[in-house]
């Protein structure tokens, strides 16, 4: 079912609480809480706060993906730049982290609607090459101006917290980034069920019969641009506290790369897709203590088993498995 | 906004050239009001071309097109589609992946007010935007038949079906001129008896024109046709007349033996 539908029922019941959406929200908050309290090393904490950065950027390449069907390899740009705002704000401006991280999204999404109006009338591998060459100069950029620190980065920072919420506490910056990403996804859900995500799911499906919709096709799409942006930057900010560090690197393709990889297994067709894949992608190494062109390799293979096998995505495993308890519950009845 | 001279559709000498190919030769087309008007010729005649234009989906390499008093080859595609220009397409169009029922909530995005915002506080905004849905998707459900299958994949359905569909999408934005490419190809008798019934059913003070090889249906609906032949047109008249005129057959023999039947 998709979130339309989902939206669709919910409306048609008015006045009824929505259970499952209550059910899921309620797990969802369970685990968080379960995993931020009962979890007691410092270094799981951390990674499982890191992880909630990366799935959020995931998600950010998801509505790039999963939206409009073109492939963002340059996402990684947006996401420097949420990186490199903070950091930037704190080592030479003098400025809290927090105001570093509204800073880096405001001037993503800026970007976002220069580089869209640029890019986004191309599609297919044509979009998915400029994006990627742009990300190019944005790192090279990175890599030779004074301001950002050149090729050693820039580290050291002195607070990051938002508002009371110290995040160099392993704990705190979990539930943080937790908290954030599901703050994100909620929003995401409603777009997702709203006209704007309306228009976006037919413009995927085809632009052609869209347009003759009378839906701008462009203009949807530099909207999804520029709504993927900002949270693409906010992920980036929300990795500092884990890196200690911002270098030219976080503008790496591969990153995009990684990212593209967790939506694909976790499934682009639902709003928790990319956070699995993200929670698969970033924990299972830790734990096997992959050597980064093994780690390449291994999660090649995954994706290829997960395209022979549900070819949406793992989500579609959880759906089926969804269906059949529905049908054994209804069987009952 | 529809122009004062009674027509839905003028348009003079338009010409389109595809680098050396020359799919439209200059193109005269009036189109009463509330007529049903057929457009028929041999496959490569241009009528696909004719219709894109007029929708304003291809500019017109010259000539002037006047569409409801718009000047469609100065506007893009979507703001046509918005004023009241509907179309389907000669391959059916309808968003596959999806229920039939969300097929139309998509159409209905020019209807729709509410913006990402609305929807996630649940203003009042969104929820008369969906009942307004609710209401007009129930009404055109019923007209094409498909509110039995209105939570079917629309991949899922019978051919026939799909382009029932894909007349539905079209009319939740309720457009004032409708132009259909080869609506009833591939379609088996029973299925093409319902859709002449449905296009009637629609038609009411609506403009519809149609690309059709099927004279049968051609003859069943239109008051008036278009002959075209290689990029110009040759007869325009009453149905019955057109099809017997001497220039048709020729035409229509020397293009391939099987359309005319
Ligand atoms: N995008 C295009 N680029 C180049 N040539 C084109 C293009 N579209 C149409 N043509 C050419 O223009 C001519 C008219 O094509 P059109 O599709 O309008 O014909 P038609 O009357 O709709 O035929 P059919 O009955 O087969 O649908 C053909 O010769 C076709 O090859
Ligand atoms: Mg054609």
């Amino acid at each position: 079912m998709t979130e339309s539908s989902i939206a669709l029922k919910a409306q048609g019941s008015r006045g009824v609480v929505p259970w499952k959406q209550v059910l899921l929200l309620g797990s969802v908050v369970a685990l968080v809480l379960g995993i931020g309290l009962g979890a007691d090393s410092p270094f799981l904490l951390s990674l499982a706060g890191y992880t909630c950065g990366f799935a959020l950027f995931a998600v950010s390449v998801n509505v790039m993906l999963g939206g409009i069907g073109e492939v963002p390899l340059g996402h990684c740009m947006f996401f420097g730049i949420g990186a490199y705002a903070p950091a930037i704000a704190m080592n030479h401006l003098g400025l809290p982290y927090e105001a570093g991280i509204l800073l880096g999204m405001g001037f993503s999404a800026v970007l976002a609607v220069l580089i869209g109006w640029l890019t986004l009338k191309l599609t297919g591998a044509y979009f998915s090459i400029v994006s990627w060459g742009l990300s190019g100069v944005a790192m090279v950029t990175a890599l030779n101006l004074e301001i950002t620190g050149g090729p050693l980065g820039l580290f050291g920072f002195t607070r990051l917290a938002i508002g009371p919420f110290d995040l160099s506490d392993p704990r705190t910056y979990f539930f943080a980034t937790a908290a954030i990403l599901l703050l994100v996804l909620i929003v995401l859900a409603n777009v997702r069920s709203s006209r704007f995500g309306n228009a976006l799911e037919s413009i995927r499906q085809g632009r052609h019969l869209a347009q003759s919709l009378g839906i701008n096709v462009f203009r949807e799409r530099l909207k999804a641009l520029v709504f993927s942006a900002p949270i693409a930057a906010l992920a980036g900010a929300l990795c500092i506290p884990y890196t200690q560090i911002v270098t030219p690197e976080v503008m790496s393709v591969l990153r995009t790369v990684d990212a593209l990889l967790a939506v694909l297994i976790g499934g682009t067709g639902l709003l928790f897709g990319p956070v699995i894949g993200a929670v698969i992608f970033t924990i299972l190494p830790q734990f096997l203590q992959f050597d980064p062109n093994v780690k390449v390799l291994v999660f090649s293979l995954i994706i290829i088993f997960i395209m022979v096998v549900a070819p949406g995505g793992l989500h579609q495993l959880f759906k089926l498995i969804e269906r059949r308890l529905e049908k054994r519950s209804e069987g009952r009845a | 906004m529809s122009s004062s001279s009674g027509y839905a559709v003028e348009a003079v000498d338009v010409k389109k050239t595809y680098g050396g190919v020359s799919a439209l030769k200059g193109v005269d087309i009036r189109i009463p009001q509330g007529s049903i008007y057929g457009l028929i010729g041999p496959n490569g005649a241009g009528k696909s071309t004719l219709f894109d234009i007029l929708c304003g989906i291809t500019k017109p390499t010259s000539g002037t097109v006047n569409v409801m008093g718009m000047d469609v080859a100065a506007l893009p595609a979507y703001e046509v589609a918005r004023r009241g220009v509907g179309r389907t397409f000669q391959r059916t169009a309808i968003f596959g992946h999806s229920t039939v029922y969300e097929n139309l909530l998509y159409a209905s995005y020019g209807r729709m007010r509410h913006s990402a915002v609305h929807r996630l506080l649940r203003l009042p905004v969104w929820r008369e935007d969906m009942n307004t849905f609710a209401d007009k998707a129930r009404d055109v459900l019923a007209v094409c038949g498909l509110t039995e299958l209105r939570d079917q994949l629309a991949s899922a359905l019978a051919y026939g079906i799909q382009r029932r569909l894909a007349v539905a999408i079209m009319l939740m934005n309720d457009p004032k001129i409708i132009f259909l490419d080869e609506p009833v190809a591939g379609m088996n008798e029973v299925e093409t008896a319902d859709f002449i019934q449905l296009l009637r059913a629609i038609s009411g003070r609506r403009t519809i024109v149609i690309v059709e090889h099927d004279m049968a249906a051609i003859g069943a609906l239109c008051d008036e046709v278009m002959v075209m032949v290689d990029g110009r047109q040759l007869v325009t008249d009453a149905p019955e007349r057109a099809l017997k005129h001497p220039d048709v057959v020729a035409a229509y023999l020397g293009a391939s033996d099987d359309e005319l039947v």
